[in-house]
C-alpha cells in the first residue's frame, strides 16, 4: 500500500507544481498500447511503426530543418487567416447583433454561405487563383469568419438591455457603449467563435495544404504518403494534435480564465 | 423651483402578436422640486417602471412631455442617474471601475476617477471591495455598488427602481437609513419606486400612489429627519400615514 500511496502523493505534488504533467499522464497508456501493438508484429512495421521510430523520424526531420519550416508555414498561415477572419468577423458580428435591419438583411446570407463549407470552395478557387497562397488564405479566412460572426452576434444580443441603459445614463455615447459594454459582454461568445473558427480553420488548412500545398504539415503528410512513409504520416498527425493542445492550453484557455470565468459570465 | 415635470404623459405599447395596444401609463402629471425625495408606490403592473424608463429617456413617451429644468427629455443622459432593480453592474469591471465609470465618461483622468470612486465606496462602507468583481459580492453589496455608482456621477436627479427589493429585511432597513443620510448630505432629486408602502413613507417627502397607469393620489410626508427605523417604527404619525397609503394601494 505504502509505495502506491507514495506514488500518488508524488503525482499530486507534481501536478500541483507542473500542471502540464496532468495533461501528459493520460497519454502514457495510449502510447504504451501503441508500442505494444507495434512490437507484437501483428502489423508489418511499414504499416504501423512504433513510437520509437516516430521519435527518430521527428529527430531527423527537425535536424534537416524540414519540420520546423513546414510547421512555421502552417502556423503562420493559420495565424494570418485567423487574424483576418477576426478583423472582419468581430465588427460584422457586432453590426449584425446590434442592428435589426442589418441582421434581417445579412443573417440569411450568412447562413447560406456558412453552409458552403470551406473546402467546397476549393474547386472554384483553384480555377480563379490556381495553386496559390491566395487560395489557401481565402479558405482559412472563410472558415474562421463564420463561427466568429455568428457567435459574436449571439454574444452581442445576449448582453442585457439594462447594461446598455446603465452605461448610457452614466454618460456613455453609443460608440463608447460598444467598446465598454457590448464587446466585453460578447467576449465569452467571441472566444467560442474563435475556438470553433480555429478548429475548423486548422482542419481546412491541412486539407488545403494536401491539395494545394508546396509546404506545411498537410503537405508533409501527403508527400509522405507518396513516399510510402507511414512514420512521417503518423508524425504529422501527432504534430497536429500537439499543436492544438498548445493553442488551447497556452492561448485560448488562459484568456478565457482571465475574462469570462473571472467575471462570472461563464461557469468554470 | 420645479426641476422635473411630467405633463399629461401617456405610454402605449403595441403588442404585434395580439395586434392590440396596451396602455401602461395614461395622462400622468407630476412636478418634482429640486432636491425633493418622492416615492412612487402602486401594485405590480401599474406602470411604475414605464414612468421611470420614460424619465430616464430609455423609452419615448407616446404623448405628453417630460421636462427637466424646462428642457424636454430626449434619450438618456448623465444628469439623470438610474439605479436598476437588477443592479446592472458591469461584470467585467471591478467595483472601483464600475463606480468610476461615470467620471470616466466625463473624460476625467484615471487617477481622478479612482479617487472619486474610492470616496463614494467609503461612504457606502465598501472600501474593502474596491478591487473585486461584482460576481464576488453579495446581493446587498452589489445593490449598494449600484446606488453608489449612480451617486458618484453626481446626477441632478436620481431614479431608483425598487432598488432594495432583492435584499433581506434587515439589510434593507440599513440601506434605507443610509440612503436618507446620503440624500440629506448631497440633496439630489430622488424618484424612488417601490411597492413596499412603509419604505415609501419612511424615505420620502411625498408619496405618489399610482393605479392602472394613473396618479391616484399624492400625500405629503411631514415626518422629521433624520429618519431612523428605531424611532419611526413605533411612531404614530408614521403608522397612520403608512396605513393610509396601504389602503390607497389596496383599493387601487
Ligand atoms: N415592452 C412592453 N411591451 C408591452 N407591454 C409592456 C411592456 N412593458 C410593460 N408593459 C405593460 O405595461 C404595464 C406596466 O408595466 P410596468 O413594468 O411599468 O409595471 P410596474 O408598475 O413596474 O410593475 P412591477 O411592480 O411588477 O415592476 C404592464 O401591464 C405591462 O404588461
Ligand atoms: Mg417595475
Amino acid at each position: 500500500m505504502t509505495p502506491l500511496l507514495k506514488a500518488w502523493s508524488l503525482y499530486v505534488r507534481w501536478t500541483a507544481r507542473f500542471p502540464a504533467v496532468r495533461s501528459i499522464v493520460p497519454f502514457i497508456p495510449v502510447v504504451a498500447l501503441w508500442a505494444i501493438v507495434a512490437a507484437s508484429g501483428l502489423f508489418p512495421p511499414v504499416f504501423l511503426p512504433g513510437p520509437a521510430d516516430v521519435v527518430r523520424s521527428f529527430g531527423s526531420l527537425v535536424y534537416k530543418g524540414i519540420l520546423p519550416d513546414y510547421l512555421q508555414d502552417s502556423v503562420v498561415r493559420l495565424a494570418v487567416g485567423a487574424a483576418a477572419g477576426m478583423a472582419l468577423g468581430i465588427p460584422l458580428g457586432v453590426l449584425v447583433g446590434l442592428n435589426a435591419r442589418a441582421r434581417n438583411m445579412l443573417w440569411p446570407i450568412l447562413l447560406f454561405f456558412q453552409a458552403i463549407g470551406d473546402i467546397a470552395w476549393l474547386p472554384i478557387l483553384l480555377i480563379w487563383f490556381g495553386f496559390s497562397l491566395t487560395t489557401m488564405t481565402f479558405v482559412i479566412v472563410y472558415t474562421v469568419l463564420f463561427p466568429v460572426v455568428l457567435n459574436t452576434a449571439l454574444g452581442v444580443r445576449s448582453v442585457p438591455v439594462e447594461l446598455h441603459r446603465a452605461a448610457r445614463s452614466l454618460g456613455a455615447s453609443r460608440a463608447r457603449v460598444v467598446w465598454e459594454v457590448v464587446l466585453p459582454g460578447a467576449l465569452p461568445n467571441i472566444m467560442t467563435g474563435l475556438r470553433n473558427g480555429l478548429g475548423f480553420g486548422w482542419r481546412a488548412l491541412i486539407a488545403t495544404e494536401i491539395i494545394v500545398g508546396t509546404s506545411g504539415i498537410g503537405f508533409l503528410m501527403f508527400d509522405a504518403r507518396r513516399a510510402g512513409s507511414v512514420v512521417e504520416i503518423l508524425l504529422g498527425m501527432i504534430v497536429l494534435g500537439l499543436l492544438w493542445y498548445v493553442v488551447d492550453g497556452w492561448i485560448l484557455a488562459p484568456i478565457e480564465r482571465a475574462t469570462g470565468q473571472r467575471w462570472g459570465l461563464v461557469t468554470q | 423651483m420645479k426641476s422635473l415635470t411630467l405633463r399629461n404623459v401617456s405610454k402605449t405599447y403595441f403588442d404585434p402578436y395580439a395586434g392590440a395596444h396596451v396602455t401602461a401609463v395614461s395622462d400622468a402629471s407630476l412636478a418634482v422640486g429640486q432636491g425633493e425625495f418622492v416615492s412612487i408606490v402602486g401594485p405590480s403592473g401599474c406602470g411604475k417602471t414605464t414612468i421611470l424608463n420614460m424619465i430616464a429617456g430609455f423609452i419615448p413617451v407616446s404623448s405628453g412631455e417630460i421636462l427637466l429644468n424646462d428642457q424636454p427629455v430626449k434619450g438618456p443622459g448623465p444628469e439623470r442617474g438610474v439605479v436598476f432593480q437588477s443592479f446592472a453592474l458591469f461584470p467585467w469591471k471591478t467595483v472601483l471601475e464600475n463606480v468610476g465609470f461615470g467620471p470616466k465618461m466625463r473624460g476625467l483622468p484615471k487617477a481622478e476617477c479612482d479617487k472619486i470612486a474610492r470616496e463614494y465606496l467609503a461612504l457606502a462602507g465598501l472600501a474593502d471591495a474596491a478591487e473585486r468583481y461584482p460576481n464576488e459580492l453579495s446581493g446587498g453589496m452589489q445593490q449598494r455598488v449600484g446606488v453608489v455608482r449612480a451617486l458618484a456621477n453626481n446626477p441632478e436627479v436620481l431614479l431608483m427602481d425598487e432598488p432594495f427589493a432583492s435584499v433581506d429585511a434587515q439589510t434593507r432597513m440599513t440601506l434605507q437609513e443610509e440612503l436618507t443620510r446620503i440624500w440629506q448630505e448631497r440633496r439630489p432629486t430622488i424618484i424612488f419606486i417601490t411597492h413596499d408602502v412603509s419604505e415609501a413613507v419612511f424615505l420620502a417627502d411625498r408619496v405618489i400612489v399610482l393605479s392602472k397607469g394613473r396618479v391616484l393620489k399624492e400625500l405629503a410626508v411631514p415626518l422629521p429627519r433624520p429618519r431612523v427605523w428605531d424611532r419611526l417604527i413605533e411612531d404614530s404619525a408614521f403608522k397612520a400615514l403608512s396605513g393610509q397609503v396601504l389602503q390607497l394601494v389596496r383599493s387601487a
